[in-house]
């Protein structure tokens, strides 16, 4: 397991580091000047210029400049933000709550709700909810999120007028307390909903696969042959294994939780680091857009090698290799 | 004494579009403490024939016919009572025995599950104990017990599929190709020891192989299956030394001898037929060398000659 | 038998096929008519989908079949004109993303050694990457025109594709014919042209197949956030410019995001039958 670990983590850090190198290339390799890509406009005045030269160290050659984005980066230091000034890295702590509390919560509903139909499809087999249930998840990956979103707005906030349209607070009621944690929730359902739905298709259809793939392993003959009941076959040995390939999706699926929660915050207004990157993104501020990618991109390697390291500690294949 | 008797089965595989005859109006008997070996190419319904017997095939399959074990009928068993005899009575050693156990468990943990099917009163060290004991008995180390399947090798796994087996001190053993994988030196090993191991617990086998001279070896009957049909039926000596069915003998010219000076070895011609299709005549007209017209729409009967050897030629009762 | 005969057989093996393969039945079904209509769309739509006229925000008429936008233009005739735009960009990006697959995934696959050690290590990388922020961030800084979004899409998106074609290199290179091939002295990356690509590009066919739905999908939400090529109607645009008239103009982005869907599972279908012919024992449902 040691080798394995070793080396999934050195895949990590390889992706920090190509994160890092993209991050650095892009504001290089971007059209225009650098300067006035971190300045945020065209013509910054002579002193913001010399500002920004010597932070970023712009007229050093090009590898000094990357050495010395990483040292900044590794104080902690990812930039001020063009707009309001502020260091990025406050800003987007700000707006990670929100964030997290959209992205778990649909992750835990779709892969329990996900996990459980696929598991049901795969021992009724043919049957029409099999049947209905395949075709649902073909639908609901063809659809576009945002779409799903604003459907979701168009029926259930404007016409039957059930749950807000945006927001994760009323701000009209200014309410504190328990009243607090009721409006959040209230203002979660249709994001929540949409991302939800956006997921299950993918733990549907793993675990729908792979429970068939094991229900025909030979093993399973063998323990009907010794004469086993169906129910203690599935509950004890085919819902282990065939739940196996369900934690490695779940990594991959990650990143792609996490653009369709960045979309699912701007179509709900909601104040996270979606919304907070489409912000950056057209008031053009670059050094917040890199700040919240990067954050991104290492945050997602990270809980990807989580993910592997316990999916080794079930695996005892891996665990002994 | 008559341990089991399989009366004219047939396995019919269904699906929208054809339905295979896989198996085709079998019958033989196997005694107490008897070991048949059944012979025959890939196709020739032989893997079939004993997962029938076990009610192990998928449900498109229509099994026909009688399966009297000590005088039951186990085609007419409900699913229950058939899951009671499983491994106390009839158990089974598949050929993919790395597949043979789940991936992910612990063998002493799958084998005492399996245990406790049929033992639910014993406490966990009793079993523990048994299924140390069965592990010994086929020359493992205890340590097996701890370990998953991946950690061991074929050979292993194949003695720990015959410790499964074993368990209950089953009346019979069907082995589906149990050595087949291994290579010769393991396979000429672990045949001794179940040799003597039926000796010693009583055990009546049936022995499913493409190969001759495992079969040769091991076990006192042979049939031998050709496209779903029992070809040929007898004692090994007699069927060895003598074969009567065309087929048999393209089978022995393909093996190399036992014993004697070494022959040409040569293959059968042709392929099995197409088994969805109604056949006239003999099932082997295609490839028999000793065809002649009556083969062609006459079906062979199946003669009983000496000894219990049945033979299904048109030839076989009198003079080839 | 003569050649042509030899093509005919094959002709009607792969309709029989079809035919079998009720997902890939209707997808192809679904993707020829929208195809038809794209191809169409000047004969078939009843208005310019960029003309502004007066009749803003009204609803589905026998003028407007679908209604109109904001700024009066014909969204029936908007939906016509973006299928091209969509299958345009799904197909070029998802093939741009297939040819760098195949060939990254088959040299490494196929030469093995230190050049897979580190094009493996390349592959993984980039999976474990935020492909759709990347995406977003090239767009928003190097502009969105149609070109850089398709070019970005592909470059991004090929690691899946590397990874089956490794797969289908790693098995290829023991079959007798390639190591015959090496024997009598071919070069590399001839066999690897000649033979290990084309004999393993079937599951590339069917992955890519799925891959412009996925391209399809991003076009769409970078429409939606702003970032669409402004000289181009697409699907994603309309929808994001009916995201302010919802209560008022549902037509509007309803109709859009139909569209979307629509095509997005046409390649599905299409995909994801040939998956099924490739591993019949997997994914049928008998």
């Amino acid at each position: 397991m040691a080798r394995y670990l070793r080396k999934r983590v050195l895949t990590g850090i390889l992706v920090i580091l190509v994160s890092l190198i993209i991050n650095f290339s892009l504001i290089h390799l971007a059209p225009g000047n650098p300067i006035n890509l971190l300045a945020g406009k065209d013509n910054p005045s002579q002193e913001m210029i010399d500002t920004l030269t010597k932070k970023y160290g712009l007229d050093k050659p090009i590898y000094v400049q990357f050495i010395h984005y990483i040292k900044t980066l590794l104080k902690g230091d990812l930039g001020y933000s063009i707009m309001s000034n502020e260091p990025v890295g406050k800003l987007i702590l700000e707006k990670v709550g929100p964030t997290l509390l959209l992205a778990l919560t649909s992750i835990i509903l779709a892969l329990v709700i996900g996990t459980a139909l696929g598991i049901l499809a795969a021992r009724k087999r043919g049957s029409k909810f099999d049947i209905v249930m395949n075709g649902l998840s073909y639908l609901f990956d063809s659809t576009p999120n945002f779409w799903l979103g604003l459907m979701l707005i168009l029926i259930f906030a404007s016409k039957l007028k059930v749950f807000p349209t945006a927001g994760m607070v009323d701000l009209r009621t200014q309410s504190e307390g328990i009243a607090k944690v009721i409006d959040i929730l209230w203002h979660l359902v249709l994001p929540l909903t949409t991302v939800t739905l956006i997921q299950i298709p993918y733990y549907f259809r793993i675990a729908r696969s792979s429970v068939i793939q094991t229900m025909s392993e030979d093993f399973i003959t063998t323990f009907r042959a010794a004469g086993m009941k169906e129910n203690r076959i599935f509950n004890k040995y085919v819902f282990k294994n065939a739940i196996l390939p369900t934690v490695t999706v779940f990594g991959i699926n990650l990143a792609y939780v996490i653009s369709g929660v960045a979309i699912i915050e701007i179509v709900f207004a909601w104040p996270g680091m979606g919304r907070l990157m489409m912000t950056a993104i057209s008031k053009r501020d670059y050094p917040l857009l890199m700040g919240i990618y990067l954050l991104l991109s290492v945050s997602i390697a990270v809980c990807m090698i989580v993910v592997d390291v316990v999916y080794a500690i079930i695996d005892p294949r891996i665990r002994y290799d | 004494m008559k341990l089991l008797s399989i009366k004219n089965e047939s396995v019919v595989y269904r699906s929208k579009t054809k339905n295979v005859l896989a198996v085709n109006n079998v019958s033989f008997d196997i005694d107490k403490q008897d070991s048949v070996g059944i012979v025959g190419e890939s196709g020739s319904g032989k893997s079939t024939l004993a997962l029938a017997l076990l009610k192990l095939l998928p449900k498109n399959a229509d099994v026909t016919g009688e399966v009297l074990f000590e005088d039951k009928d186990l085609l007419k068993l409900s699913t229950d009572e058939f899951n009671d005899l499983r491994w106390k009575e009839i158990s089974i050693v598949f050929q993919k025995s790395m597949n043979s156990l789940s991936p992910i468990h612990r063998i002493g943990s799958q084998m005492a599950d399996i245990y406790t099917i049929h033992d639910g009163s014993a406490d966990s060290d009793e079993v523990k104990g048994k299924i140390i004991n069965l592990l010994e008995m086929v020359n493992l180390p205890t340590r097996v017990y701890t370990m998953y399947p991946h950690e061991l090798s074929g050979g292993m796994m194949q003695r720990v599929s015959i410790a499964l087996s074993l368990m209950h001190n089953p009346k019979l053993i069907i082995m589906d190709e149990a050595t087949t994988a291994l290579d010769v030196i393991t396979q000429g090993q672990i045949l001794n020891e179940i040799a003597e191991l039926e000796k010693k617990l009583k055990i009546a086998r049936i022995m499913i192989s493409h190969d001759m001279s495992v079969v040769a070896n091991t076990c006192r009957k042979i049939a031998v299956m050709y496209a779903g049909y029992l070809v040929e039926f007898g004692l090994v000596e007699d069927v060895i030394l003598n074969p009567k069915h065309p087929y048999t003998k393209g089978l022995l010219k393909s093996f190399p001898p036992l014993k004697g000076e070494k022959g040409e070895l040569r293959s059968i011609p042709g392929y099995l037929p197409d088994l969805s299709i109604p056949h006239e005549g003999c099932i082997f007209k295609d490839r028999c060398p000793q065809k002649e017209n009556i083969c062609l729409y006459t079906a062979p009967k199946t003669h009983i000659v000496e000894n219990g050897r049945k033979v299904m030629c048109n030839f076989a009762g009198g003079d080839c | 038998m003569n050649k042509s005969g030899n093509f005919k057989m094959k002709i009607k093996k792969i309709i029989s096929s079809i035919n079998n393969v009720k997902q890939l039945k209707a997808g192809i079904i679904l993707l020829a008519l929208i195809i038809l209509l794209a191809i169409f769309a000047p004969l078939i739509a009843t208005h310019d989908p960029f003309e502004l006229n007066d009749d803003m925000v009204s609803p589905p008429s026998n003028n407007y079949i679908l209604g109109t936008d904001g700024l009066g233009r014909d969204i029936f005739s908007g939906i016509l004109y973006g299928a091209r735009t969509s299958i345009l960009i799904g197909v070029v990006a998802a093939s741009i993303s297939g040819i760098m697959g195949t060939l990254i995934g088959g040299i490494s696959g196929f030469y093995g050694g230190k050049i897979d050690a580190v094009l493996s290590e390349v592959i993984n990388v980039f999976l474990m990457m935020p492909t759709f922020f990347l995406i977003l961030i090239i767009v928003a800084l190097f502009g969105s025109s149609m070109f850089n979004v398709m070019v970005v899409i592909g470059i991004t998106t090929w690691t899946g594709n590397a990874r089956l074609m490794r797969a289908e290199a790693l098995s290829l290179k023991q079959r007798t014919f390639v190591k015959s091939l090496e024997t009598i002295g071919e070069s590399k990356f001839k066999i690897l042209l000649k033979h290990i690509i084309p004999n393993g590009i079937f599951p590339i066919i069917a992955n890519t197949t799925m891959n412009v739905s996925d391209a399809i999908l991003t076009e769409s939400a970078l429409s939606f956030l702003g970032l669409g090529d402004p000289n181009v109607m697409s699907w994603g645009q309309i929808v994001y410019n009916g995201k302010s008239y919802l209560t008022n103009g549902w037509w509007i982005s309803t109709f859009s995001g139909i569209a979307i869907v629509l095509t997005v599972l046409a390649f599905y279908l299409i995909g994801d039958g040939m998956n099924n012919i490739l591993s019949p024992k997997l994914n049928s449902n008998n």
